[in-house]
């Protein structure tokens, strides 16, 4: 079963083409690599297919419903992780969580348990009764990470999880997004090219608001050590 | 519903958290106490020159018959100072509540989880009265200590139910204030700038009055009829009159609608 599916999807901003006619289609249980380079519109496909911003054109639906006439329903089953982990520096970790756990509509019984086994997924456990506004960088992606996760959304829409993680910190954030294949969908956008290869099966590459490449990781690379990054760089270069 | 509760509670305690609050509070106790000692002193002045007067309240002007009892001597007339300490603070209070959400990119976050957009407004809107109400429960304790330590020829020293009709007036005046900060601190993502503006409705709107004695009619009794200031006045007397209470409720219910709209076409952009 298709979890998104978008059709011709374009957004214009005033003049500028942002994304332009994307259509795809990702399966449920994919790990899938969204990639190009800055400005290609990656940021933008992530945030109309949360609902945070309604296309130009197309239509984009994910688990069956459709982003802009059905977004509560839609929204209910994703987990987003936006470019800039959205914390309340006012908050603690734990309220925080809570605070997103309620406004996802997560049962009231299960919110502590849920906070709880996100909190020890992420690894922020140990850290729970401090501010947000005074953790380090890793710490607010992986506070980021644990807010998306809260709900057990169907789908995670992750823009540049790994983006200021020490080496250690990526490792175990992607090991935890690997771990989630088979009963999550996961997109997640990146540079690095080296973490999709470790654990995307797909690769989409757009490029100026096209789609350049929709294929299978074997595909792209042809069996080369270097062959994604080739791949990725010719596709690009004009 | 429960999101709108759980924005309303997070922004109560958010706000609580930030120096603004206690600034604000601060102020709000120092400008009120100040001003109620001097019109205690005032209202004491009166009493014992009234007592000097052979004929006693039955020969004072009438503009001195509200010294007779402390409720319409002392504490209405401290409740004309905290409109306008309220009027001050009400562009502090109210300028982080979109804006800020915008700045720190939390607004991604309330606009993916599934949340409508009327809960959103509707539990800002109530943590921001929430926030009035706390700012003016400190001015609580001026009435406390008249009852306690106040005494009166017939009865109780204040009349309660006078009282609280005015605290109803300065709610019911500080939401309107705060249904027009949230709208501002919508469009903007600066805290300043929300504040500023803000501040210059709430204070031309409050004063509109001021310009209709120049103007033909009908136009001046609309004016009039507009101001914030006109429609105050019978209800900070302790008249209980539906009419103010109607206008401020379409003037919040008018806010709220614009930040509602406002929020969904920002997402457009």
């Amino acid at each position: 079963m298709a979890m998104i599916e978008v059709e011709n999807l374009t957004k214009k901003y005033r003049d500028r083409v942002a994304i332009d006619a994307l259509s795809f289609t990702i399966d449920e249980g994919e790990i899938v690599g969204f990639l190009g380079p800055n400005g290609a519109g990656k940021s933008t496909t992530m945030k109309i297919l949360t609902g945070f911003m309604p296309a130009t054109a197309g239509k984009a639906r994910v688990a069956g419903f459709d982003i802009f006439e059905k977004p509560l329903e839609a929204k209910r089953k994703i987990g987003y992780l936006p470019e800039t982990p959205p914390l309340y520096p006012e908050l603690t970790v734990r309220g925080y969580l809570k605070f997103v756990a309620e406004l996802k509509g997560v049962p009231r019984k299960q919110v502590k348990s849920e906070i709880e086994r996100v909190a020890a997924v992420t690894g922020v456990t140990s850290e729970l009764d401090r501010l947000t506004g005074t953790l380090s960088k890793g710490y607010r992606q992986r506070v980021g990470i644990a807010q998306a996760l809260l709900g057990e959304p169907a789908l995670l829409i992750l823009d540049e999880p790994t983006e200021g993680l020490d080496p250690r910190q990526r490792r175990e954030v992607l090991d935890l997004v690997k771990s989630l294949a088979g009963t999550h969908t996961v997109v997640l956008s990146t540079h690095i090219l080296a973490e999709v290869k470790a654990i995307c099966r797909k690769v989409l590459i757009v490029h100026r608001g096209k789609i350049v490449a929709n294929d299978s990781m074997e595909a792209l690379t042809k069996g080369k050590e270097t062959g994604l990054e080739d791949t990725f760089i010719q596709l690009t270069s004009e | 519903m429960r999101s709108l509760l759980a924005i309303a509670r997070k922004e109560l305690s958010v706000y609580l958290t930030t120096p603004w609050a206690w600034v604000v509070f601060t102020g709000m106790a120092f400008i009120s106490s100040f001003f109620f000692i001097a019109s205690l002193l005032t209202f004491k002045q009166v009493q014992d020159q009234v007592r000097q007067i052979p004929g006693g309240w039955a020969q004072v002007p009438p503009d001195y018959q509200l010294f007779r009892n402390l409720t319409d001597g002392v504490v209405l007339n401290l409740f004309g100072v905290i409109l306008v300490i309220v009027l001050f603070a009400a562009p502090f209070l109210s300028m982080r509540l979109l804006a800020e959400e915008r700045r720190q990119k939390t607004f991604e976050l309330l606009m993916t989880t599934p949340t409508r957009t009327i809960d959103i407004v509707l539990g800002k809107y109530l943590g921001a009265v929430g926030i009035v109400v706390a700012t003016l429960s400190v001015t609580l304790v001026f009435p406390l200590i008249l009852s306690i330590l106040g005494s009166s020829e017939s009865g109780t020293a204040l009349e309660w139910s006078t009282v609280w009709l005015g605290y109803f007036a300065l709610v019911l005046w500080g939401s309107t204030c705060m249904a027009i900060g949230l709208f501002v601190s919508s469009l903007t993502e600066s805290q300043m700038v929300a504040a500023v503006i803000t501040f210059a409705v709430s204070i031309l709107w409050m004063l509109i009055r001021a310009i209709a004695p120049n103007a033909e009619e009908p136009v001046r009794s609309i004016l009039s009829y507009l101001s914030f200031d006109m429609q105050l006045q019978n209800l900070l007397k302790g008249v209980l009159d539906l009419r103010p209470i109607i206008f401020f409720s379409s003037v919040i219910a008018f806010f709220l609608l614009l930040t509602h709209r406002s929020i969904e076409a920002r997402r457009w952009t």
